[in-house]
């Protein structure tokens, strides 16, 4: 045996080439887009079912009753109870899952491949016959209403939604609460839950996604006679524009009392899920703050000590969602930790990433993908993404080479085009009394102080 | 599914490392996962915090691999890592694009041979202050957050090596030197004390061939010392321990915890099961009589520690509505997990088949499946015990699960931590 050098990484071994699965995609007769993945590694299938039910087509008076319709669900069919719908699932070891974001709902359920049909069954009744007793809606709203409480006293939750709120101009969706607010939800009854479902718990527009060891003819006769009997299409939803809501560099500060660590937002309106430079800015974004040895994290945790950790994110939406960095930072070092923040920013747009940074991005992005592949849910919910969001059927299967075809100088454009340093917002939540001066000084822009309700 | 065939094959070096294989070739990614035997319950008095700390003093470098440069190669070969600090092991673990395998042995091998050479007072500071960042962003600036540190200290005495928790106290984080640094690497990080698992996409000689070459020439050290303190313990608590926090959190909340049997017991199963019926989906007990029926409480959870050392901990919280009365809280979740005395059959299936999906579920990546294997094979000398999983649980009765109710959860061994909400200044 040779001896070993330590001195160098080893190199890589040949690499295997391996493709995102094949996805078959129908159209059941109802219009519903099907997709599935046909998977032979275990014997477990994930479903989802997704329609156009979302928050964002919901304005202020009404904020949060897509989230209570979605998570009333449970509350049982015109066939089973609550706690019989819940039975008939967990016994074959299959759970209900709903969530509902701003583009739509999306029911999921993971089950083995042998009890589909059966779970199937129960998902599809779940969404095409809720009963809503007026019990269960009045449970689900105080829990949504106890769950808002809750995050008015939780420091992240409680910056981020002040974010939104400073980020977005007034009145439009994202710039409220996606479960919306004690005045918006306290007084919902049943019936506006019902009326809801039934005009926007429609097929069309939206899909059934489902991966895992199966068959694809099998699950389309399945899936047509469960449906056949659900049409039609959600209401048109009311547009609306995404404008920031200042262009102003400002500092927002929440005081909360006791606070230990400020939690702290920096960002604006960044850009929607169709934008061309959703590859070159999704590259800028990894170097910038969206993993470990990025440039922010390597400044404020490993070289500053100011967090345990920092992140940026374009949050991609149908419409302009935030663009965002966030951390927490001890209460001492938030000013400290706040310039370097709009340092970084600064230094991105003006002087661009450099070529080594952007190789490593790259590469970072594309291996990782190829990691998420494992599952049928990894699987599942990448497909239903194509749902979502109307991309291109083989928009997975050319993903690795289009972001390993993204430019220096394509990121360098994408960050000045969409990344405005003198327009954030600085959100900070934590003890005021400690925080206000040392921010001043700053000098980034007004200062603004809030305490916390 | 009638029984799990993950392919499992073991061998050791002789400094002691011990090895798992389990080749799935299915998707081209490779996990790697080291459990070192060392965690929070090895660490003696005024030392607390420090296992942790030293995890984060494993990614500083090593004396071929400079800071950061762990992380910037394995993400830029696409692979993730992360390492956790845990009541009785470390663990460190990449998940890479299988031709990158390794990448990731020469830097497990590097940190695990030649990792002190390469520390300083600088890293040990910088790592100090983001350990004590982290302290505040989960757990002190947390609405709850202390829960854990309060209930060990509860459910344990001062003398057992569980009564004070995984991130320990910031005074004894501040009093961490280079030398406890060295002395924890040279007692605790040696090939003895570890298990090195390789799941996935790989050729087996070749892989057996690159441990032998990377980790074979790391010395072993010393046996592993006694844990400190009196591990010993009476299996119940023996009355209802209870602290009552008056603190700025939006909701009430009981936080109620019982000792079990330990991990490695054969009566752990029957614990495991019991916490499915009390709160694993929306059937389980304490979801449909607290949450649906009673409309008591706004959520409820439910955990069952796989912990070693002389007892284990049940526990189960409900956060109540604003407003409500913490004792009437407690009362109805206490009787709620009395009454699992009365369990049926039927729960039983339900909670073992939704234990056997989610089990299932997990071992569709590579890396579940190693962690897994690891510590089968650093807790028990036998990873092969993952494929006997769902046996072990099905074999559970109901009968079991009532006198398990009967023994274990009764006010005998019970502690009882409240969260009141403070009034508004």
């Amino acid at each position: 045996m040779s001896e070993l050098d330590r001195t160098q990484p080893p190199t890589s071994g040949s690499i295997r080439k391996f493709d995102f699965p094949d996805v078959e995609r129908r159209t059941l007769s109802n219009g519903l887009d099907l997709r599935v993945c046909k998977l032979s590694r275990l014997p477990v299938v994930s479903t989802n079912l997704f329609f156009r039910a979302g928050e964002g087509r919901l304005v202020g008076s009404r904020a949060g009753l897509a989230v209570l319709t979605g998570d009333a669900l449970e509350g049982g069919t015109r066939k089973r109870s609550g706690t019989e719908l819940a039975e008939a699932m967990e016994r074959i070891g299959a759970r209900l899952g709903v969530s509902t974001g701003w583009e739509g709902t999306s029911v999921s359920m993971s089950c083995l491949a042998d009890r589909l049909e059966e779970a199937l069954g129960l998902l599809t009744e779940a969404v095409l016959e809720p009963a809503f007793p007026e019990e269960e809606v009045d449970r689900a709203r105080e829990q949504q209403l106890a769950a808002i409480r809750q995050r008015a006293m939780d420091p992240s939750a409680l910056a981020s939604m002040e974010a939104g709120r400073r980020y977005f101009t007034a009145g439009i969706p994202y710039a409220r609460p996606q479960d919306g607010t004690e005045e918006s939800i306290g007084t919902v009854k049943r019936g506006l839950l019902s009326d809801f479902a039934d005009a926007c718990y429609r097929p069309l527009g939206g899909g059934l996604i489902v991966a895992g060891d199966l068959d694809p003819d099998e699950i389309e006769t399945m899936a047509n006679q469960r449906l056949e009997s659900w049409t039609g299409a959600p209401p048109a939803a009311q547009e609306f524009r995404v404008d920031p809501a200042t262009r102003e560099r400002r500092v927002w500060v929440v005081h909360r009392e006791g606070s230990l660590q400020s939690e702290v937002c920096v960002g604006h309106v960044g850009t929607d899920r169709a934008t061309p430079d959703y590859f070159p800015l999704s590259v800028a974004n990894m170097l910038f703050g969206g993993s470990f040895t990025s440039r922010l994290n390597l400044n404020l945790r490993e070289k500053n000590g100011f967090t345990y950790g920092v992140r940026s994110r374009f949050g991609f939406r149908s419409r302009p969602g935030p663009f965002s960095v966030s951390t927490s930072v001890g209460t001492d070092v938030t000013a400290p930790a706040v310039r370097e923040i709009v340092r970084e920013l600064e230094q991105l747009v003006e002087g661009g990433p450099t070529d080594e940074e952007v190789a490593a991005a790259r590469d970072y992005a594309a291996g990782v993908f190829g990691l998420q592949m494992e599952t049928a849910g990894q699987i599942a919910s990448r497909i239903s993404q194509l749902v979502v969001y109307g991309l291109e059927d083989d928009y997975y299967h050319t993903y690795r080479d289009r972001v390993r075809a993204v430019t220096t100088d394509e990121v360098a454009a994408a960050a000045r085009a969409h990344i405005r340093p003198h327009e954030v917002q600085v959100v900070v939540v934590g003890d005021a009394d400690e925080i206000v001066a040392p921010l001043e000084a700053l000098d980034l822009g007004p200062l603004e102080v809030a305490r916390a309700s | 599914m009638s029984r799990l065939t993950i392919p499992v094959e073991r061998h050791s070096l002789d400094n002691g490392l011990k090895i798992v294989l389990s080749q799935d070739r299915t998707v081209p990614v490779a996990a790697v996962n080291l459990w070192y035997g060392v965690g929070s319950r090895n660490e003696a008095e005024g030392k607390t915090g420090f296992a942790h700390l030293f995890e984060h003093m494993m990614f500083q470098g090593s004396a071929h691999v400079p800071k950061n440069k762990h992380f910037e190669l394995i993400e830029r070969a696409g692979g993730t890592l992360n390492a956790s600090t845990w009541f009785d092991r470390t663990n460190y673990f990449e998940t890479v694009p299988s031709h990158d395998l390794e990448l990731a042995l020469w830097l497990e091998s590097d940190r695990m041979g030649w990792m002190v050479q390469a520390m300083d007072q600088e890293k040990l500071d910088n790592q100090r202050d983001v350990v004590k960042n982290e302290k505040r962003q989960r757990y002190d600036n947390q609405p709850y957050g202390d829960w854990d540190e309060r209930l060990q200290a509860l459910v344990y005495p001062q003398s057992h090596p569980y009564h004070h928790s995984v991130i320990g106290s910031m005074e004894d984080i501040d009093a961490a030197t280079l030398d406890d640094v060295a002395s924890f690497f040279q007692t605790f990080y040696v090939p003895n004390n570890a298990v090195i698992t390789i799941a996935g996409d790989f050729d087996r000689d070749g892989a057996l061939e690159l441990l032998n070459r990377y980790f074979g020439e790391i010395e072993p050290g010393e046996p592993i010392p006694p844990l400190p303190g009196d591990p010993l313990l009476d299996p119940l608590i023996g009355e209802t321990v209870r602290e009552h926090v008056l603190a700025n959190v939006p909701l009430p909340r009981v936080v109620m915890a019982f000792r079990i049997p330990p991990y490695s017991s054969d009566d752990f199963a029957v614990a495991e099961v019991s916490r499915g019926l009390l709160g694993m989906g929306r059937a389980s007990r304490l979801y449909r009589r607290l949450v649906r029926e009673r409309r008591v409480a706004k959520g409820v959870v439910t955990f069952a520690f796989p912990l070693l050392t002389g007892a284990s901990m049940l526990l189960a919280w409900a956060t109540g509505y604003p407003g409500a009365s913490p004792e009437e809280l407690e009362a109805a979740l206490a009787e709620e997990l009395e009454g699992l005395a009365e369990a049926d059959a039927v729960e039983v299936e339900r909670a073992i088949a939704l234990i056997e999906t989610d089990l299932v579920r997990a071992l569709e990546r590579a890396s579940e499946r190693a962690d897994l294997l690891s510590m089968f094979e650093l807790h028990f000398d036998d990873p092969d015990r993952l494929n006997r999983e769902l046996h072990r649980l099905r074999s559970v009765t109901v009968d079991e699960i009532r006198a398990f109710a009967k023994e274990r959860l009764g006010s005998d061994n019970r502690a009882v931590l409240t969260y009141e909400p403070k009034a508004p200044a």
